[in-house]
């Protein structure tokens, strides 16, 4: 999704959820965690979802597009699977402040 | 139950360098006013990949973006994110050394700040090391082996003493940690004193809820501090 597609709170909930996703396979690779890290992904999609679904409709803020495109292009530019599992945690923290959420 | 130092082996020797870093005071001066945000702002910028403060400004727009008008908490969001980038160019080793080093003289200034707990100054920077809190010690009992590993810091007030580990993230969370701490509590419970014990994550409570649901060591006993609630230790 491009930045100038993103209008809403669902939209950058949605732009960023691709990166999250591939943030998730990359943090995949460290085998004895497999599955705790799909536990956690999957925790916190759905407190995105959540989101979506109650604001979903609102306006993104101003300056919320282009946050989930730095914050995208951070995610994507992680190749340690280490620093992945952290930022799984660390990425829609970042993501629900932008959207004017509590984590 | 007494509180001993823990001996000074290679490990606590490498590991008090980095603990003396001034980086590691000033960023943990910086968050322990901070807002949840500024705190998620430094966790993000210490262990991401850009350490070019324009992107990170870009990421946080509630924090440096139009509607964050200029003044304290800018400037504060700023010095955090400032920190945070200098941390964030360390190497990767040191890095987290680092990171580990701030969570924990954090929850020591939090501490300090609790009634009677900071010799009145209310800081580690204006106290030293107050009596009450300490950091690196063991806790000793009758009868039970010493634990290898010393508690990060200790609250050693009589009737309100407590042992405190830090994680940097909910993946610190282990059986290990857990096991320590709850055996703590209850050899302290057989010696019929109290002893709280508490893990400070810098980590969210939904994923620290995560790590905790995996594990099968005791932790219903355990006080479990995230970065959203930080601020609880200076209670």
């Amino acid at each position: 999704m491009e930045i100038r597609a993103i209008v809403s709170v669902a939209d950058a909930i949605t732009a960023a959820s691709a990166a999250y996703d591939e943030l998730a396979e990359r943090a995949e690779e460290i085998e004895d965690e497999w599955s705790y890290v799909n536990d956690l992904a999957d925790a916190w999609r759905e407190r995105l979802a959540t989101v979506a679904d109650a604001r979903g409709d609102e306006p993104a803020g101003i300056g919320v597009a282009e946050a989930v495109a730095a914050l995208a292009a951070e995610a994507r530019a992680i190749d340690d699977p280490h620093r992945a599992i952290d930022w799984l945690s660390t990425f829609p923290q970042v993501l629900l402040i932008a959207v004017g959420e509590r984590p | 139950m007494r509180f001993q130092d823990a001996a000074p082996d290679a490990r606590a020797i490498v590991y008090a360098g980095i603990q003396a870093d001034p980086l590691v005071a000033r960023a943990a001066g910086l968050l322990a006013d901070a807002t949840p945000d500024q705190r998620v702002l430094a966790r993000a910028a210490m262990n991401g990949m850009s350490t070019d403060a324009a992107v990170w400004r870009i990421v946080f727009p509630n924090l440096f973006g139009p509607a964050a008008s200029a003044g304290p908490e800018r400037e504060r969001s700023e010095s955090i994110l400032g920190a945070s980038l200098a941390v964030a160019e360390r190497g990767e080793l040191v890095r987290q050394q680092v990171r580990g080093a701030i969570v924990e003289e954090l929850t020591e200034r939090l501490v300090r700040r609790r009634a009677g707990a900071g010799a009145g100054a209310g800081s580690a920077e204006a106290t030293g090391s107050a009596p009450s809190v300490r950091r690196e010690r063991r806790i000793l009992f009758d009868g039970v082996r010493a634990e290898f590993h010393p508690y990060d810091v200790t609250v050693e007030t009589p009737g309100a003493a407590e042992a405190i580990d830090c994680k940097w993230g909910a993946r610190g969370i282990n059986a290990d940690v857990l096991h320590q701490l709850d055996d703590a509590r209850t050899h302290a419970a057989d010696e019929e004193e109290r002893l709280v014990v508490t893990l400070v994550v810098f980590d969210a409570r939904r994923s620290c809820d995560v790590r905790l649901a995996r594990q099968t060591a005791p932790s219903e006993a355990t006080r479990v501090i995230t970065i959203e609630t930080l601020d609880d230790l200076a209670r």
